[in-house]
Order: structure tokens, then C-alpha cells, then sequence
């Protein structure tokens, strides 16, 4: 439990640090006179003179959505993931950024495309969080009778089974990626290699979104493709030899291609509150949905709620 | 935590109350809408904005947009006003109440542009992760 608690934590944490920087900066903003004088005082008695009264682009941005939404959970004997708060936390210098945990370095940064370094969690190991053990009883029914299942040798199958999904470790990767503005949206190229000795494989990705807004209606489809080498798929989906059982046979996972798809849509009812629904779709490889630990073989997201950016 | 109690206060202040200097009567300004959401597709909102306001003695006020150097609308000694303004938004601005020629505002109300996209292009990018849903 603290083990499986523990990236939480991490991630939290570092969320708070951010947060916690943010509001020491915006106190410090607070203290210029004239930030207090300009929000305190009553209307300027001047004439009208063209105002610049747009909000500045800040390198912090924080928001946070409440509401309700689920992830499945595609591993075996565990539980949906429920989603009821999305804190986002982001910063973003010149070259280093922050983005809800990924921290990159932006090397090129031109009209058309920035290219970054970006070190990662892997996100496979969060469907391990969820899991439990289970009994599993092993029996034949025939002849009107119920008889005990043997194995190969001849052996019956003590019973009841004991079930539970392997633990698996959260990976640190690290890779480039690239986003590209074309005139039908934005394309999203990356590649990912594990540098924390967990599973030694990679990943290629390339995604494809583009937002429309209408009035305060805001609609953005994504799709998406990713390549993961076989040992990513094996060592998160696999049945490695240490752990095969007769109710968990061996398995070894291959590279595959996972497809996605989703919609996030958005309502402003202020500049700073809106009502969000969101919704994606990832079809898994068959070489992970093939895999005794997968019981499905997509993962369906969605949330709604309100969100508050600020 | 004083000063982050003194902003919080005084943005409250700024928000509630009318924007009534010392010998301008004050008034109630309402407006609708009050937002225009712009992105790389959408540069600006054609919008129609209805314009109300109310003070309690009749008084002569003029209607200003920040933008203008010269009032929307005047009226005579009257306790209430309407406008209708249709007008192309791009950039925020302020509705404000004021008497003819002067400078001092009875009432006002911003009228705010948010912009969904960005010049920093990272700011596009979406992770993945298991609790980022939007």
C-alpha cells in the first residue's frame, strides 16, 4: 500500500512545492504599490485613453476541476480508477517548463514547431495501483458430477487458487518531443526511452488535435498512436516465470501499437470558471489485451465537472 | 498572510461596489455579456450587449466605453437607462457611467477576453497521465 502510495505522494508533493511557489509569487506581486493601489482605488478620474486591460500570459498556471469521471481499468481484479479532482499545475520559463509533472527542456522553439527534452512517468504502472488478491477454484463439471481440475502431470489443482496481479515499478523516461502547428491542427511527435533500469524498453507517439471554439463553447478531438517496444508490453504485461501459476500461465508480451481517441469539451462561464467534459478511448494492443493480467482490451476515460483555472 | 488578506479584501471591494467618487451619485451598472472568447480560429466575437443601469435619484449620466473618447449614449435627469450596443470585440474593455464632460465614474463594468491559445506553443501539449482529464 505505501509502495503503491508512494508516486502519489511524489506527485503530489511536487504539485504543493509548485503551488506553494506560485502563491509566494503572487504575494510578492501583491506587494507592489501599485498592483494594491490599482485593485484597491476607485475608477481612475482620467479620460478615456486606450487601455491595455488584457491579462498578462503568466508562467505559472494553475487550475483545478472538480466534478466525477472514471478510468478503466484493464488489468485483471482491479478497480476503475475514479477521478473527482484534476489539480493542474504548470510553469513555463523560457527553456525549462513544467507541466503536471513532466519537466522538460525546450531546445528549438520555432514558428512552426518546439522541440523539447522531456523526462516522464511511465503511466502503465498506475493501472497496478488498484489491485487486489482473489481466490480463484479450479473444477470440471460432467457427467452431473464436479470433480477438481488436475494439471498436465496429473497432479489435482489445490484449491482454492491464490490470484493476485504482479507489482509492477513506475519508470522514469526520458525523451524528445516535438509539437508541430499545421493548418489542420497540432501534431504531437514523441519518443521515450526508459532511463531508470525498469523495463529497458521505449515508446513512439504521435497525436493529433485541434480545438474549435464557438462563442464559449470549446470542442477538441484527438486522435493518436503509440508504438511500445516489447520490453515496455513485457515487463508491464507479461507473466514473467517467477510469477506464472496454473491460474496465471507465462506470458510474454510483444511490441505493439496502441490507437486513441478523444473529446474535451469545454463551457466558459467566466474567464477563469468553465464546465469541462472530457471523454478518450485507447484501444490496447492485442498483444497486451492477449495477456492473462488484461481483462479489456481498451481503456475508456471520461470526467465532468467544473473547472477553475486561474 | 496580511497582504494576501488586504488583496483578497480589495478585490472584493473592486468587484462589489460601484465606482463612485465622492460627489458622483452612485449608480448600478448591469451588462450582458460579459465575456468573448477568442482562439487561433476566432479573433474576435460579434457581440450584443444589453445595457442597463439604475441609480436611486434622478441623475444625468453618460454611457462611455474605455475605448472611445466620446460617450455612447447621454441621458437627462433620469433614475434608469438601456442601451444596445452591437459591437466586434477583440480586445477587453470597460462600460462606464459617468456625468457629461466629466471624468468620474458613478458605475463600471469590464467586459473581459479570454484567449484560448498561446504564443508559447507548450502550452498546447496535453500529458497523460491517469488524473489529467482535461
Amino acid at each position: 500500500m505505501v509502495e503503491r502510495s508512494f508516486p502519489f505522494i511524489m506527485r503530489a508533493t511536487l504539485k504543493l512545492l509548485a503551488a506553494a511557489s506560485w502563491a509566494a509569487a503572487a504575494l510578492a506581486h501583491a506587494s507592489d504599490p501599485d498592483v494594491m493601489a490599482a485593485i484597491a482605488a476607485p475608477a481612475p478620474a482620467s479620460n478615456p485613453a486606450p487601455l491595455n486591460l488584457a491579462a498578462p500570459e503568466h508562467s505559472w498556471h494553475l487550475g483545478a476541476a472538480f466534478g466525477y469521471g472514471t478510468r478503466s481499468n484493464p488489468l485483471i481484479q482491479s478497480d476503475d480508477i475514479p477521478v473527482i479532482v484534476d489539480v493542474d499545475i504548470s510553469w513555463y520559463g523560457k527553456h525549462w517548463f513544467f507541466d503536471n509533472g513532466d519537466i522538460g527542456f525546450t531546445f528549438t522553439d520555432g514558428s512552426r514547431a518546439t522541440t523539447s527534452l522531456v523526462a516522464r512517468l511511465n503511466d502503465d504502472r498506475v493501472f497496478f495501483g488498484k489491485t487486489s488478491t482473489r481466490f480463484v477454484n479450479f473444477a470440471y463439471t460432467g457427467f452431473g458430477a464436479t470433480g477438481p481440475l488436475v494439471t498436465t502431470s496429473g497432479a489435482p489443482i489445490p484449491e482454492p487458487v491464490q490470484v493476485k496481479p504482479p507489482d509492477r515499478d513506475y519508470a522514469i523516461e526520458l525523451g524528445v518531443e516535438s509539437l508541430i502547428d499545421t493548418d489542420w491542427g497540432l501534431v504531437t511527435l514523441g519518443a521515450f526511452h526508459d532511463v531508470s533500469g525498469t523495463h529497458g524498453g521505449y515508446e513512439l507517439s504521435t497525436r493529433f488535435s485541434r480545438r474549435w471554439t464557438l462563442g464559449r463553447l470549446s470542442l477538441a478531438p484527438t486522435v493518436g498512436v503509440s508504438y511500445k517496444s516489447a520490453n515496455l508490453n513485457d515487463y508491464y504485461w507479461g507473466v514473467h516465470k517467477d510469477e506464472a501459476s496454473f491460474a496465471l500461465p507465462e506470458y510474454h508480451a510483444d511490441a505493439g501499437f496502441n490507437f486513441e481517441g478523444g473529446l474535451v469539451t469545454n463551457y466558459y462561464l467566466t474567464r477563469n470558471l468553465r464546465v469541462a467534459l472530457s471523454v478518450n478511448y485507447e484501444q490496447l494492443a492485442d498483444t497486451i489485451a492477449a495477456s492473462p493480467l488484461a481483462e479489456d482490451d481498451h481503456v475508456l476515460a471520461w470526467f465532468s465537472g467544473l473547472a477553475w483555472s486561474f | 498572510m496580511q497582504k494576501l488578506s488586504r488583496l483578497i479584501l480589495a478585490s472584493g471591494l473592486a468587484a462589489c461596489l460601484p465606482a463612485a467618487g465622492a460627489d458622483v451619485p452612485a449608480a448600478r451598472l448591469l451588462v450582458k455579456p460579459l465575456l468573448c472568447v477568442t482562439d487561433h480560429n476566432v479573433a474576435s466575437c460579434p457581440m450584443t450587449f444589453d445595457i442597463r443601469w439604475k441609480s436611486p435619484a434622478p441623475v444625468e449620466y453618460c454611457l462611455n466605453d474605455s475605448a472611445l473618447a466620446t460617450p455612447l449614449r447621454c441621458w437627462p435627469k433620469v433614475d434608469s437607462g438601456e442601451h444596445v450596443q452591437k459591437r466586434d470585440v477583440s480586445e477587453p474593455f470597460v462600460y462606464w457611467l459617468g456625468p457629461p464632460g466629466g471624468t468620474q465614474r458613478a458605475a463600471e463594468v469590464k467586459i473581459d477576453v479570454l484567449r484560448l491559445d498561446s504564443a508559447d506553443r507548450r502550452r498546447e501539449r496535453r500529458t497523460r497521465h491517469v488524473w489529467d482529464v482535461l
